[in-house]
């Protein structure tokens, strides 16, 4: 258990030095007392405003903040999810953005175009999504192993093409709302009711299914990875895919299999946010949610609970983001608080060196040098 | 023809700098072995200084100021990854993120959301002889960076493969203990490659906000340091590739803008989407068809360690 | 002229030198002996300025020195030659020369005066290189006079020879160390670092004795048994007995019969060209050759690691064709590969995860599709025990472990799985006396049991002393074949050259 401490310390105590720092910018752009108010609105903003709510007993009062916090936490929960997974057998996906967009256009279309009874449709649009996010994946995947393009290039370029193709050509022109008529909007028809994601609270608060889904997910990805031999297999192959493949272990099929996994979690993301709240492909995705999905997985420790905790807690910094235009602070505030986490985190050994060294205060140890290895690379005759 | 031809070289001429710079930036740090996705955030803290710089003070001078930012949030880079060995792609991706949320915040605190109030744009040299030529012509019209992007791949070329310190950089991107052992410092040429990559990548940046456009926006560059990091892939390391990837990258944008506003009957039976996934699409397939064969440095990501073998 | 007074240095926890004085004289071939790790290495890290001593004094002609980098040393006239070469790969045989002192002319290198310079060097010291000849294109033994001309060219008076003949042929080491006493001759000094105790006594004059980090003795080499100086290396207590290795025949089932072998190798350049083997239940086949003649290659295409171009035969019964690693294993192919934290193990794993790679689905690390953890556990620390790994923790990292450990934990696992044939490469490379005794008992007692052993080795000695019948390779193909007792180690070095006799092999 205490090892497992030592794991989560370093990136909870990189969020708290990041809010710090980010306390400190606005305290220089602006003064201290607004720095301090913008906290407390964060917070109002996304866990509910308790204090109001004890004096005057409106439910809607927490359950509005915290249902946009659960809605905010699932999108990130499922595109940190969809990160990780590709980490875990050695992927670096930068294109969960663009899968997240294949599956949104593909759960509108399925909810707008298909009539099929409420428990049905939501399944298959959700199903749409994840079959979508995952095609979109493979691409990049299946050329790493068969022409050996490196995936970071590949998913660049596959985000930049979705989004050409379905921003400014599909969504526009043929599966525009009221395509064919002269009707000037942008984005795809309204889904059906059938295939709403269902509310949980009633009108009290936005929170849907998607919410317990994705947490759903998460543990179930986390069983996958650390229960099963599939998930055993996948770990070998990111952790050392030559000794892998010298084990009998298939890694193309892994490789395939976890980025398919991973772009169908980014397509999940997408069908979440089409069925739950936009309920249309509004014309774009509208934030970097891919960008997100990197920096939730990496203060998540690449861990699927990690990953879930960390999704939690920038969910509910950025439904309290919504909060901070009230004063005239820009609310992309808490991506800058989550950017910095994950410069600390990457910067991890500067500051765990320097706590080190106060707590000893002893002379610096010599860094120990690894045991004698024969060197990897053999000279070649 | 000869006119669209025209009007597509000197687009291409127009838009390519901002590419080659950041693209050179993140091929001088890769050759040394320090892996740089933090070029797009590079980029956009140069873009920021540099139209906030030339809010009071003159256009090169900001550029200069566009620069140094730029190298000043490399450094961080090259702080964790040869100090500190930490990962670099974690780093580059950090930076990234705070580049972009920081530029957001710091606009929007301070000049509102619409970017920053226009500034005076980078003196374009209109070229006498050139502009009765046809065709020629459009090399008229250009600021000195265009002219700067079209010297300095070959100044890099000379400077990598002509030059000790070029020799240098290129052997400790492909085996550091080599160069340690014959008494060079890796961590001082690892630290001058990541500065001056910061350097070129803040120079393209500052490009965008002074040359191409006349202020800093919201989304600036809205992707272009990942389109550099591509160029660099596809131009396989060298700065001649990579000067000829950032090319195509330009006249492929330069041919839909083009496209778009000189056959505007183009856009009735191929969609605007189609163009615009053109250069992308192009790039997936000629990296698929460059095949297996990496190129890149050896110890390209690998942190060194002095006291290891 | 140079003198090393008493040079402590730690890492970390751990005591690499413990007081160490030695004196280097002029023109003279001075041999440092000991085992891994008793830190001959790190002594000489230290004098060439890769290492910082902890306390202690360098003088060089009688003036103390501070040696902070290798700059400082190689300005001092010390060069030094790695035992995992230094050199660039894609860089030419002249810019790995003058690499951080190039010739330059405005700002301009001058690469034609650097040829000339390197072909001067190469001339006036006897080596023939072509100096635009690029380094990854050359055999190891070029690379290794590539690394020495790069010292001499610096003006080194002070050779260190790091292990420089785990990777020759006994021709090419022969040829260094004529080297080595005509540098000695010329006033320049060769300090030879090895572990090979006949070869030390045939070149050097003196030798010094390394153990634990401390130096325990320095003898003349005229009048010292190999066996005094093995008994000062490792203390009188545990000398290894070189054990007597009787004749087994080759009697029992044929596992692999092998016909025409045509591989490529990594860089895709063809490396089998038509090896054809056999190997019988119940001995150990050694096969020997120069670093890069096809070797890595069979065990590869023997394990399916690598993708036959031409030629098959059985393995086990089954054609060779096609064969996937998954298959290998199936058909009870172990395998301990050469470069261990590559190929073998994932070193940010733990032991237990290691020990079930490879079987992870079957019992007792697999109960249908899911994760036998205490199967596993139960499993691994029987093996941890049975082969002596310290810690025997199964939980910690692979990579927490030593060399040596690390190296028992892949033996364990190969040989936990019964293999029918055993494909071993360099299985002892890198390790100490002790651990190095223990591998070869292990893969004895497996032989024993009645498996097929393959053993690849560079290192002749090794193959010697094990193998019951021996390959001798020569660019992808067989030039010699011998069977125990006619092992005729002059005639094994000819034929790893290619310049024996042609052998009518049966």
């Amino acid at each position: 258990m205490s090892d497992r401490l030592r794991a989560v310390l370093p990136s909870v105590f990189s969020v708290f030095l990041a809010l710090a720092v980010c306390w400190c910018l606005i305290a220089l752009t602006h003064d201290a007392t607004k720095a301090t108010e913008a906290y407390l609105h964060l917070l109002r903003g996304g866990l509910g405003d308790w204090a109001k709510y004890l004096e005057e007993g409106t439910s809607t009062l927490l359950t509005r903040p915290l249902g946009e916090a659960a809605i905010k936490a699932s999108l990130l929960l499922l595109t940190g999810l969809s990160v990780t997974v590709a980490f875990k057998v050695g992927l670096f996906n930068i294109g969960a953005q663009g899968q997240m967009l294949v599956g949104a256009l593909t759960a509108a279309v399925v909810g707008a175009q298909l009539k099929l009874p409420a428990l049905l449709h939501v399944p298959a649009a959700l199903l749409g999504a994840c079959v979508a996010g995952a095609l979109w994946a493979l691409i990049a995947a299946g050329l790493k192993l068969t022409r050996g393009v490196h995936e970071v290039i590949s998913t660049i370029m596959l985000n930049w093409v979705a989004v050409s193709l379905v921003d400014n050509w599909l969504v526009v022109g043929p599966l525009r709302a009221g395509a064919g008529t002269v009707l000037s909007t942008t984005g795809t028809a309204q889904i059906a009711a059938s295939a709403h994601l269902p509310r949980l609270l009633g009108d009290s608060s936005r929170l849907h299914l998607g919410f317990p889904l994705a947490l759903a997910v998460a543990l179930a990805i986390w069983v996958w990875l650390a229960r099963l031999r599939t998930g055993f297999e996948t770990r070998a192959v990111g952790l050392g895919a030559e000794a892998a493949r010298a084990a009998g272990i298939p890694v193309g099929r892994r490789m395939l299999g976890a980025m398919g996994l991973a772009g169908a979690l980014a397509g999940l993301a997408g069908a979440l946010l089409v069925l739950g709240t936009e309920l249309r492909y509004p014309g774009s995705l509208g934030a970097p949610y891919g960008f997100d999905g990197i920096a939730i997985s990496l203060i998540g420790g690449n861990h699927p609970l990690g990953v879930a905790l960390s999704a939690l807690f920038f969910g509910v910094l950025r439904a309290g983001g919504t909060n901070m235009q009230l004063l005239n602070l820009s609310k992309s505030y808490p991506e800058l608080i989550q950017g910095f986490a994950l410069l600390f985190v990457a910067g991890r050994l500067v500051w765990l060196a320097f706590m080190r060294r106060r707590q000893t205060a002893a002379p610096t140890a010599p860094v120990a040098p690894k045991q004698p290895e024969p060197s990897p690379e053999v000279p070649r005759a | 023809m000869l006119e669209l031809l025209e009007a597509l070289l000197s687009s291409t001429l127009e838009y390519c700098p901002a590419l080659v710079f950041a693209a050179l930036g993140g091929m001088l740090c890769e050759r040394s072995g320090v892996v740089n996705v933090g070029l797009e955030g590079m980029m956009r803290t140069g873009a920021f200084c540099a139209a906030v710089a030339a809010l009071s003070m003159p256009t090169p001078v900001a550029i200069l100021v566009g620069m140094l930012a730029g190298a000043a949030l490399a450094s961080v880079h090259g702080y964790l990854c040869i100090r500190w060995r930490s990962d670099q792609v974690v780093s580059g991706m950090a930076l990234n993120l705070v580049a972009l949320a920081g530029g957001t915040y710091l606009l929007e605190s301070l000049y509102g959301p619409n970017g920053t109030p226009p500034i005076q744009q980078l003196t374009r040299w209109h070229l006498p002889g050139l502009s009765e030529v046809p065709l020629l012509r459009a090399f008229s019209g250009h600021s000195a960076l265009t002219w700067l992007a079209l010297v300095l791949p070959f100044a890099f070329h000379w400077v990598l493969y002509r030059t000790p310190l070029g020799l240098r950089l290129r052997a400790v991107g492909e085996k550091p203990h080599a160069v340690a052992t014959l008494g060079l410092s890796v961590a001082g040429l690892r630290w001058l490659a990541v500065l001056g990559s910061g350097l070129f990548a803040g120079l393209g940046g500052a490009t965008l906000s002074t040359a191409v456009l006349d202020r800093f926006e919201q989304h600036t560059p809205a992707g272009l340091g990942f389109m550099a990091l591509a160029a660099m892939v596809f131009g396989r390391w060298t700065p001649l590739g990579t000067f000829l990837a950032a090319l195509f990258f330009s006249a492929a944008n330069a041919l839909r803008i083009g496209l778009a506003s000189s056959a505007p009957g183009l856009l009735e039976v191929v969609p605007q989407g189609f163009l615009l996934a053109l250069p992308y699409v192009l790039t997936l397939l000629l990296l698929a068809l460059q095949g297996q064969r990496t190129h890149a440095p050896a110890a390209l990501g690998t942190p060194y360690e002095q006291e290891s073998r | 002229m140079i003198s090393l007074r008493h040079i402590h240095k730690r890492f970390g926890a751990v005591t690499a030198l413990d007081d160490v004085s030695l004196d280097i004289g002029t023109g003279e071939v001075i041999a440092l002996v000991g085992e891994n790790g008793a830190g001959k290495s790190t002594l000489m890290n230290v004098l060439y300025g890769l290492y910082q001593a902890d306390a202690g004094e360098i003088r060089v002609g009688g003036q103390p020195v501070r040696l902070r980098s290798p700059r400082d040393a190689i300005a001092r006239g010390i060069g030094m030659v790695h035992q995992h070469f230094m050199l660039v790969p894609t860089l030419t045989v002249a810019e790995n020369v003058v690499l951080g002192r190039e010739p330059s002319r405005w700002g301009r290198m001058d690469m034609d005066r650097a040829c000339e310079e390197v072909a001067a060097t190469c001339e006036r010291f006897g080596f023939k290189l072509d100096p635009r000849a690029r380094v990854d294109t050359l055999s190891v033994g070029s690379q290794q006079k590539v690394e020495i001309v790069k010292a001499l060219h610096r003006g080194a008076q002070v050779l260190i020879l790091d292990e420089p003949t785990a990777v020759l042929t006994p021709q090419e080491a022969d040829d260094l160390f004529r080297v080595a006493r005509e540098l000695a001759a010329g006033g320049r000094t060769v300090v030879f670092i090895s572990h090979k105790l006949r070869e030390v006594l045939s070149v050097a004059e003196r030798v010094a004795v390394m153990r634990r980090g401390r130096l325990v003795a320095e003898v003349r080499a005229a009048n010292t048994r190999p066996e005094e100086l093995a008994a000062l290396m490792v203390g009188e207590s545990r000398v290894p007995q070189a054990e007597a290795q009787a004749y087994h025949p080759p009697q029992g089932e044929k596992l692999l019969e092998a016909r025409e072998l045509q591989a490529r190798g990594a860089d895709g350049r063809p490396a089998l060209r038509g090896a054809s083997l056999e190997v019988h239940a119940g001995e150990i086949v050694g096969i020997a050759g120069v670093d890069g003649n096809g070797q890595r290659e069979l065990a590869e295409v023997l394990t399916g690691l690598r993708e036959l171009d031409g030629g098959g035969g059985t393995l086990l019964g089954k054609p060779l064709t096609g064969l996937t690693p998954a298959e290998a294993r199936e058909r009870g192919v172990g395998h301990v590969p050469e470069d261990r934290l590559w190929r073998a193990v994932v070193k940010a794993m733990s032991v237990e995860e290691n020990v079930a790679l490879g079987r992870q689905g079957k019992a007792p690390f697999a109960k249908g599709p899911q994760v036998d953890f205490a199967g596993r556990r139960e499993r691994t620390r029987l093996l941890l025990q049975t082969y002596d790994v310290r810690p025997p923790d199964p939980e910690v990292p692979l990579q927490a472990l030593s060399g040596g450990n690390q190296q028992k934990v892949v033996v364990a696992r190969e040989l936990d799985a019964a293999p029918k044939l055993l494909v071993v490469v360099q299985p002892t490379r890198g390790l100490d006396i002790g651990a190095v005794a223990q591998v070869q008992a292990r893969l004895r007692e497996a032989r024993d049991r009645g498996a097929g052993v393959v053993l690849v080795s560079l290192d002749l000695e090794e193959v010697l002393a094990l193998a019951d019948r021996i390959y001798v390779f020569f660019e992808g193909r067989i030039t010699g074949s011998f069977t125990r007792p006619e092992f005729d180690e002059r005639e094994i070095g000819r034929r790893m050259l290619g310049t024996g006799q042609e052998v009518a092999h049966e």
